[in-house]
């Protein structure tokens, strides 16, 4: 059992993170759902108006449950969003929220797969935002609640019109039938060689393995490794379980591993076991020496 | 002795990459990594894996959207 830390407690001196009230240990199969208004400093923001409305009738009811006892205890905000003329809403607006556009589309790239798409969903997300921005409480967390608009407009836009065989059942596949990296049958030197593999290859590459992977699971990566929200922010944005969050974080990263080792020896990045025993231990820089030593690489069955 | 073997530790190391274990625990995992060569390797495939994600998924949003946006938002707000 995993003893999972007040999310990033304030010790660690690091991003200010959302959640401090979660300070019972939590094992990765609790169910416990812990919304927007259970967060300390992440308090529920009304949704737009729309995107409530277009909302699917699953999403409806959590809507609804955000909903609910919204303003139970506004705290002291430097500018009142709610009274503030029109034309300063919006220069608020654009002050703190645009800034997350690079970000945003980002995610919205790996969401979409293709610019154009992504570019409408960003926008989308920006215009329900600014709908709803006179909701949203100052000096809470502005990106999380960006992200949860992108996702939920995503969702009821996009993902409306696929029909994905996996919905809804991936999350219950076992490992053995997900497949990705048995690293720990590996030896040391094996996987030394993996990480440098890996951290040269090319960015076309890590992108077409990400989008191979489940979406559940790569959003998660992405939300985790590319944002570095805590388990408890993706819970809230992605609308499941923090143990949720664990399981596709996890088997989204052993995935992808398998899939970017596998690349990095089809593409003779990685040197067979026996020659990589000198490169134990170093670090970045050690790519170019792999690559010379690539052509005595033989077979292995590992990391699938 | 931190009382945190390789099983443990190989079991707690996501949570400690993502930076989600009580500081204790943390603790626990970092000495056992300082004598342990084998979960050391393993926090550092893992550490790679993330910062390889987070260098290829860095995007920048087109110059055209950012003024698209702009636009959105002074229409909606002429409308009300």
């Amino acid at each position: 059992m995993i003893a999972l830390a007040p999310s990033r407690t304030a010790d660690t001196a690091l991003l200010p993170r959302a959640v401090t009230t979660l300070a019972e240990p939590q094992g990765p199969d609790t169910t416990v759902r812990l919304d927007w208004r259970a967060m300390t400093t992440d308090e529920p923001q009304h949704a737009p108006d729309d995107l409530v409305d277009e909302t699917e009738e699953q999403l409806d009811a959590v809507e609804d449950e955000d909903l609910a006892g919204l303003d139970a205890d506004a705290g002291p905000e430097p500018v009142d969003a709610k009274t503030v003329s029109e034309h300063e809403l919006r220069r608020l607006f654009e002050d703190q929220a645009l800034p997350f556009m690079d970000q945003l589309y980002g995610a919205a790239m790996r969401m979409t797969r293709n610019p154009a798409d992504a570019s409408d969903l960003v926008q989308e997300t920006f215009v329900k935002a600014f709908a709803a921005f006179r909701q949203f409480r100052q000096g809470t967390n502005l990106k999380a609640w960006l992200y949860r608009i992108l996702t939920n407009t995503f969702i009821n836009t996009y993902r409306k019109n696929q029909r994905n065989p996996y919905q809804g059942t991936i999350d219950e596949l076992e490992d053995w039938q997900l497949g990705g990296a048995e690293s720990v049958t590996q030896s040391i030197s094996a996987r030394s060689a993996e990480a440098d593999a890996i951290d040269h290859l090319p960015s076309s590459a890590v992108k077409d393995a990400l989008q191979a992977i489940p979406e559940d699971f790569r959003m998660a990566v992405y939300f985790a490794d590319v944002e570095g929200f805590s388990y408890q922010e993706i819970a809230d944005i992605m609308k499941t379980p923090v143990g949720t969050v664990m399981s596709r974080l996890h088997r989204g990263r052993r995935l992808l591993r398998g899939l970017l080792a596998e690349h990095a020896r089809e593409t003779g990045i990685v040197p067979d076991a026996a020659s990589t025993a000198t490169m134990r231990g170093r670090g970045r820089g050690a790519g170019t020496r792999a690559a010379t030593t690539a052509g005595t690489r033989t077979t292995r069955k590992d990391a699938r | 002795m931190s009382g945190c073997d390789c099983s443990k530790a190989k079991a707690e190391l996501e949570e400690f990459l993502h930076d989600e274990l009580r500081h204790e625990d943390a603790a626990d995992i970092r000495e056992h990594m300082d004598g342990c060569e084998d979960c050391l390797t393993e926090h550092r495939v893992g550490v790679v894996l993330m910062e390889t994600v987070k260098r290829a998924c860095r995007e920048t949003a087109p110059e055209q959207l950012r003024d698209e946006v702009l636009a959105r938002l002074r229409a909606v707000q002429s409308t009300h």
